[in-house]
């Protein structure tokens, strides 16, 4: 076997003149799968090789349609072929999943509505709530309900709190020429009345 | 390489005696010479202040998009112009959408905006997305920034000089800018973070200059526009702190106590600036403000708040963080009895 191997090696380099090989490489199956390997390998590490190793895909396509049935192609239906009613049924069945899609739609804005409402997304107040400040909290059922929230709250008024300084910000940004420029106003004199 | 023998054919011809090698960082001198217009500019402070002059004289139109990280691109058209009895007048109007446009008729900027009354407010620019210090007085940068000629690019189609402007301390992003060599007029403007990318640029994609006015401008009613509004000038009670670290050339502009438009708290409020970016540091109780340190960045801006005991130190602007942490930390209170 080793001594086949060997031969088969040095047959593919040209160094074996004699035809035995040839004859023991037809008559072997083994021999002939390592007789791909070598050319496989060979060419790989020429940098030539097109196909990876185990590219033989010929013999299991072969039988893969050897096991195929045969398809007759079917004939399409009568009523497509009528234009008009061929029309009709795709589109009919399009808007279905129109109306399907139109009421998840609904379904999500009522669950956002649903959700929004207790949170109450009430303006800031500018300024402090006249009315009666005693120490009495006040009591509601609600209380437990509403305590998973005061976490996005607190998320909210944190979110509410860096927008009202960027805003600031930007403002001021926007200002800053002009109470220079009102500054120097007072120093020159005014061009336009 | 071309533009480096037509300097030195330059030099030569005016029998200039600076060394050649100047050329690149000349501009830290200050120019003795009055700079002749019809002579081309050897240095980067001789190349702002033809940008001045162009920007400040002459009548031009610019289209313009500025892009920002994470943000569509907006174009802009610019135009300004010099009219015959001398008033100058400038437009700036946003492209897309609804738009913003902003008519300036000499030191009145008047504003119309979609959802708000048109209102004039006293400038002597317009605050648009060009740094209006780089534009109308570049000099005033020259403590806080170094203007570096880097060498000759193309820009929009255009032979062009480029500028690098570093700050000095280099706590600052930097710029680059590119000038159109033949008329001076600004064709690129990005805005790097310290690592170099980019983080704000503005492309100019077209541009004319000419003799006469623009037809736009004969349009303008100048008595139709509204009246500049007066800021009431806030004279506030004192602060308890000072900030103690500020990136070289930066000075306060402002300083008031007030309450935010959105939230209604009440605020310290100190602006410094350098002429390119304003820095907002503000102080308040920290019980009724975040609570907390955070820092994100809002598109180029960096927000920035510290608490520090029973105080809230919130720092605001175009800076990189470091800067804004520097700024932060470096704030005391003066009088032990405030806060």
């Amino acid at each position: 076997m080793t001594q086949q191997q060997e031969k088969l090696s040095a047959f593919m380099d040209g160094e074996v003149e004699d035809d035995k090989i040839i004859d023991a490489i037809k008559q072997d199956e083994e021999l002939q799968a390592k007789w791909q390997r070598y050319h496989v390998i060979r060419s790989t590490m020429r940098k030539e090789a097109s196909v990876a190793p185990e590219m033989d895909l010929t013999a299991s396509i072969a039988a893969a349609l050897d096991n195929e049935p045969a398809i007759v192609a079917p004939k399409t239906s009568r009523w497509r072929s009528i234009p008009v009613l061929g029309n009709v049924i795709p589109f009919a069945a399009q808007s279905g999943q129109f109306a399907v899609a139109a009421s998840v739609a609904l379904a999500v804005i009522l669950g956002v509505q649903h959700l929004n409402q207790p949170a109450p997304s009430e303006p800031f107040t500018t300024a402090p709530t006249a009315g009666p400040q005693g120490g009495l909290a006040p009591v509601s059922l609600e209380q437990t309900r509403t305590l998973p929230r005061n976490d996005m709250n607190e998320v909210l008024a944190k979110k509410r709190k860096i927008n009202a300084l960027i805003a600031d910000h930007e403002q001021q940004v926007k200002l800053k020429q002009v109470q220079i420029d009102e500054e120097e106003k007072v120093s020159e004199e005014p061009d336009r009345p | 390489m071309r533009c480096n023998q037509s300097v030195f054919f330059f030099l030569l011809t005016l029998s200039f005696v600076t060394p050649f090698s100047s050329n690149a960082q000349s501009n830290l001198q200050p120019t003795n010479q009055e700079s002749d217009d019809s002579a081309s500019p050897t240095t980067s402070v001789e190349w702002l202040k033809r940008l001045q002059s162009l920007i400040t004289s002459a009548n031009y139109q610019v289209s313009f998009v500025q892009t920002t990280v994470g943000k569509e691109t907006v174009p802009y058209l610019w135009r300004h112009a010099v009219l015959d009895d001398g008033t100058k007048v400038e437009q700036l109007n946003l492209q897309n959408g609804p738009g913003r446009e902003l008519i300036r008729v000499d030191s009145i900027v008047s504003v119309f905006e979609p959802d708000t009354q048109p209102y004039s407010i006293r400038s002597r620019f317009i605050n648009g997305p060009i740094p209006s210090l780089l534009l109308h007085n570049p000099e005033t940068l020259l403590q806080s920034y170094e203007f570096v000629l880097v060498g000759r690019a193309r820009v929009a189609g255009r032979p062009a000089q480029q500028i690098r402007v570093v700050s000095r301390d280099n706590t600052r992003f930097g710029y680059q800018l590119w000038l159109d060599e033949e008329s001076g007029m600004l064709l690129k403007l990005n805005m790097l973070d310290l690592q170099g990318g980019v983080l704000e640029q503005i492309q100019v994609s077209a541009f004319t200059i000419t003799e006469t006015p623009s037809v736009y401008f004969s349009r303008i009613n100048q008595s139709s526009l509204p009246d500049p509004i007066t800021m009431p000038s806030t004279q506030s009670r004192a602060h308890g702190w000072e900030v103690n670290y500020l990136p070289v050339g930066m000075s306060e502009v402002k300083r008031d106590t007030r309450r935010l438009a959105l939230t209604g708290q009440v605020v310290e409020y100190k602006m410094f600036s350098d002429g390119l970016v304003d820095v907002s540091v503000y102080v308040q109780p920290a019980e009724e403000a975040i609570g907390g340190d955070i820092a994100l960045r809002n598109e180029v801006s960096t927000f920035l708040t510290l608490k520090a005991g029973k105080a809230q130190v919130t720092i605001l602007g175009e800076i990189p963080l470091q800067t804004a942490k520097a700024i932060a930390t470096s704030i005391s209170s003066v009088s032990k009895n405030n806060d």
